[in-house]
Formats: C-alpha cells, structure tokens, sequence
C-alpha cells in the first residue's frame, strides 16, 4: 500500500511523463502552420472551394489533447484534419467533392509534390523534410447548425445530443460516391461530437465542465495543465508504442481513448485514474450478436454513434483482438510493477522498460533538476526520523555547494 | 573563531530528530551516529554513519545497501572513497561546513540530498543534477573553485 506521500511522489513522476510525451514545440508549431497554410490556400478566392469557406480543423489526438512523439523520433506524426465546407455546389456528389479537395491541392506546387495516393476518405500530405508528419485531411460538408447542436450537447452533456449532430464525409466504398448529390445520403461522421465528448469526461476532474469553444479549438493547447484522463491516454498509448513497435495489429488509439475516458471516474491525479483505467477498461466493451456472421462480437461503441464499433476489425482479424487483450494485461502487470518498486533508480528501470529509456531519463532529469532548484531557492526541508526531503520538514536544508570531489 | 557546539548538544539534537537511532559520544572528543535516512518517499531506506574525532575529521559514510554505479562511471560522483562509500557533502576550502554548525541542520540533510540525487545518478543513465565542484571538472568547474578561493 502506498501512502499518501508516495502517492504524490509518484503523481509528480507520472504528469513528468505525461509531459515528457507531448510532442515538442517547435514540431507541434510546424505543424500547426503547416495545416493553417493548407487551410489558407484552400480558401483564396481563386479557388473553386472558397465560395463554401473551406478551413481545416484539427481531429483526433490533436484535438484530445492526447498526441504523443514517436518511440523513434524519426519517426512520423500523424495528424487529423477535417477540411470543413459549409455547403457545396448543388451538382457535386462525393467525387466531385473530393476531386475538387485534390485539385486545389494540386495547384499548389508544394502540396502537388507532397500528396500521397488518394485515400478512401482522405487526402494525405507527407512532409518528406525534417518536420517529419503527415496530415490526413477528410473533405467534409458541416453546415451551421453542427456546431450549435454539439453546443447545446455540450452544456447539456446529453447523450442523445450528441448523436444528432453529424457531419457528411465522402467514402470511395460507398455505392452512390459518383451519383448523390444529396449529402444527407453520404456517410455520416462526428469526429468533434467525439472530441466535446471526451473533453466532456476528461473535465470532469475540473469543478465546472469545459466549454465547446475550449473543447474544440482550431490550435489547441500542446502543453500547459493537461488533464488526468489526457495524460494517463498518453501513457497508455506510448505503453503501447514500446509493446508492439511497428506491428500493424496493435491496439488502435480510438480504441484506447474511448476506453479510457469511458472508464475514467473524474479522479483529480494521474495515478489514481491510471489504476483506476486500466483495471476497469475492459468492462466497457461490449458483446453484441453479429447478424452476419451470426456469433457474438466485441463492440466498442463509438460514444456518439452507438452503432459504430471500433472494434469493427476484430473478427476479420482475431489477432487484433487476442494483442488488445495481451496489452491490457501487460499494462496492468507494467503499471503494478512499476508502483511497487523501492528507489527512485529502481522505478525508473521498471518505467525505461515500459514507456521508453530517453523519455524515461528525461523524467528523472526534470525530477533531479527540480530538487536542486529546491535546494537554491531555500525552500527545501528534512523531515524529522526519516530524513526525507520536500517542501515540509523540521530543518531546511540551507545553501552547500555540494558536492566536493 | 565561532564557537564550537558541545557534543552534549550534538547528541541531543540528533536524539530529538531521530529517536530511533544510535548515538555514541566519548566526552567533548568523539561522536558517532548511526542512523537511516529515506530521501524521497519512494526512495530506498539508507543507513548513514556519521563520526566526528575532534580535531581529526569529521566523516559520512553510507554503511548500507552497497551504492550501485551507472553503467558508464568508474566510481561514485562526489564521494571521497567509493569503496567506503564516504561521502563529500561541501567544499572544504569555503568553510562551508564547521564546528559551529548542528548536524542535523546542516551533514545529515546534505546526505540525504546526496542519496535523492545519487538515486536520480542512476536513474539518469549517470547526470549528476546535484551541482558541486568537480576537482577534476572541466575549465568551468575550475574557474568556478578559482572564484571561490578568491
């Protein structure tokens, strides 16, 4: 059992973790820019979308607040965009819109370079140079009253409000992508339902619930004060990123931050919500009769689309779910692990294994250069019959210049 | 010259900061102390030997665990003896330390600061975030013991 002390200690390690996550600043301005000048170029008004004020919107991590750096560093980010039209030309169906979205794309001798092949629903841009992401961008139609729903979703926090806000997203595979013109008849989607939802959940921790305007942001926040929920989906998705490395199989981010901030209870530190996650978060999926296929199937429902599975892959691709389920045990074992071990040494060989070396390091770096700011600054103190060190204690521990030899 | 807290003193004082630990005096000329010290509450519990010979030293040791050393060093950092485990708390040459002073305000939580930042040595791969001189530092380690001495 830890006691209170510890348990502050530990929360202290884990938010430096959390932190030592975040994507730098100068990658994270990169690529705000970067999508900015996308959005940008898309509505000059020589542009055949700039009548249906077309801007990019971030979804997903980014917008969670959720992003992690790669394991590797030189790896490549990911990063979500929605491209918003508020309406479109009568005559466009799926594919005219999409062909549009890339045309524009297109004429731009930059981004002409930088597009991969088209996607089912995205275009993709690679930055090839040192910024090192890509940025998949889903052409959508949003017209007003989106947002005004999800808004009264949000200050209601009603479930059901959610559900009747969608967007209209083209999709190759749909049967009319070349022929509706209706965009009531194309997929629907609600990628920043989902991000007022999870900011719904990860505020809970906070005395008065979060805003649309603060949820949804055109540039959030990359650092300053994340939430609990926020930090402990970090940790568990770089748990993952060690795990499973580039293995195809491993358990998708949607998946992990949908379980996590169902199974969140609005614990205000990282540890306790950490636990609490990671030993609950299987409760939330579901086993749902497939027509089909006529078995039961794992269902992880989207929380504003309820007839959305993330899960949807797992029975095509039962490896899927058995590296879901090896992960959820692994990180249970990792994260008791870890809260068992004595030494600050010690917690960092069972944290290296876990979340990576260098980022580990640099935790312990943050903690061991906080004490001696402590130090200096004459703020640190002894407490009596342990000996042990912090802002409360009988003796202060006054200015050395330690050490000698 | 300051004057020189009696070992009564010492000994008192460290009686009332550690009730369960061991102290030995021999008049005004000698006293040891034998005590654990945890750094941070998540750190390992280490036992501290603390021996003053009036005139002669005044030594810290860390009699157990024995101390681990990070992958790539050859020996502890600020220490005067590894083997020993003997402990370097202050420069020794800025009177940073004397006679005047309780231990137990100013040896005994420096030892303690020893141990975080030799738990952070090792869980950094081997950066020692505790500060100090170096004597064999490089050039700003050395400019540094100059401006002290001057």
């Amino acid at each position: 059992m830890l006691t209170p002390e510890q348990k502050k200690q530990f929360n202290e390690i884990f938010d430096h973790l959390s932190k030592s996550l975040n994507i730098s600043k100068e990658r994270y301005d990169q690529a705000v820019a970067s999508y900015q000048f996308v959005g940008d170029w898309l509505a000059r008004p020589e542009s055949a979308l700039a009548p249906y004020k077309p801007e990019i919107l971030p979804q997903g991590s980014f917008i969670f607040g959720t992003m992690i750096e790669p394991v590797d560093e030189c790896d490549d980010l990911d990063i979500d965009l929605v491209c918003r039209l508020t309406g479109k030309n009568d005559s466009w169906t799926q594919y005219h819109l999409k062909k549009i979205v890339g045309d524009r794309l297109k004429d731009h001798g930059t981004f002409k370079r930088m597009l991969d092949k088209e996607g089912r629903r995205c275009w993709t841009l690679l930055h090839r140079d040192q910024a090192r992401f890509h940025m998949d961008i889903l052409p959508a139609i949003i017209n007003e009253e989106y947002f005004v729903i999800l808004e009264k979703a949000m200050s209601a926090n009603r479930q059901q409000d959610f559900e009747t806000a969608a967007i209209r997203i083209t999709d190759k595979l749909t049967h009319n992508y070349s022929s509706s013109t209706n965009p009531d008849e194309w997929l629907k989607s609600n990628p920043f339902g989902l991000a007022a939802w999870f900011k719904l959940r990860a505020s809970l921790a906070l005395q008065k619930a979060m805003s649309l305007n603060e949820a949804i942001q055109p540039v959030p926040d990359n650092e300053t004060n994340k939430l609990p929920l926020q930090c402990v989906v970090q940790i568990l998705k770089r748990h993952r990123d060690i795990l499973f490395k580039g293995d195809e199989q491993k358990p998708i981010s949607i998946i992990i931050t949908v379980l996590s901030a169902r199974a969140y209870k609005g614990e205000t530190d990282v540890l306790d919500a950490l636990i609490s996650i990671v030993n609950t978060m299987e409760n939330f999926i579901e086993e749902r009769y497939d027509r089909a296929s006529g078995k039961n199937v794992k269902w992880i429902s989207n929380p504003v689309n309820p007839e959305e599975n993330f899960a949807d892959k797992w029975p095509a691709e039962p490896a899927k779910q058995e590296k879901f389920f090896k992960w959820l045990e692994c990180v249970k074992k990792d994260v008791n692990q870890v809260i068992t071990q004595k030494g600050l040494h010690n917690i960092q060989t069972a944290m290296a294994k876990s979340f990576g070396e260098r980022t580990v390091n640099n935790v312990f770096s943050k903690i061991g250069e906080n004490a001696k700011a402590q130090r200096d600054g004459g703020v640190m103190k002894m407490a009596a019959s342990t000996g042990v060190l912090g802002s409360s204690g009988r003796a202060h521990v006054g200015y050395h210049n330690n050490f000698g030899k | 010259m300051k004057k020189r807290i009696s070992l009564i003193h010492q000994a008192g004082a460290l009686r009332s900061y550690f009730p369960s630990s061991n102290i030995t005096r021999k008049g005004e000329r000698e006293l040891i102390w034998v005590g654990e010290l945890t750094p941070t509450p998540l750190s390992d519990t280490y036992k501290i030997k603390l021996h003053f010979l009036d005139g002669e030293f005044i030594r810290i040791n860390v009699l157990a665990p024995v101390l681990r050393l990070a992958p790539t060093a050859t020996g502890l950092p600020h220490v005067y003896s590894t083997e020993k485990q003997e402990l370097c708390l202050y420069y020794p040459k800025d009177n940073e330390w004397d006679p005047s002073m309780y231990y137990v305000r100013t040896l005994i939580p420096w030892a303690s600061e020893w141990l975080y930042h030799y738990e952070v040595w090792l869980a950094t791969g081997g950066v020692w975030h505790g500060g100090g001189i170096d004597h064999n530092g490089n050039e700003e380690t050395k400019q540094q013991v100059a401006a002290l001495l001057n």
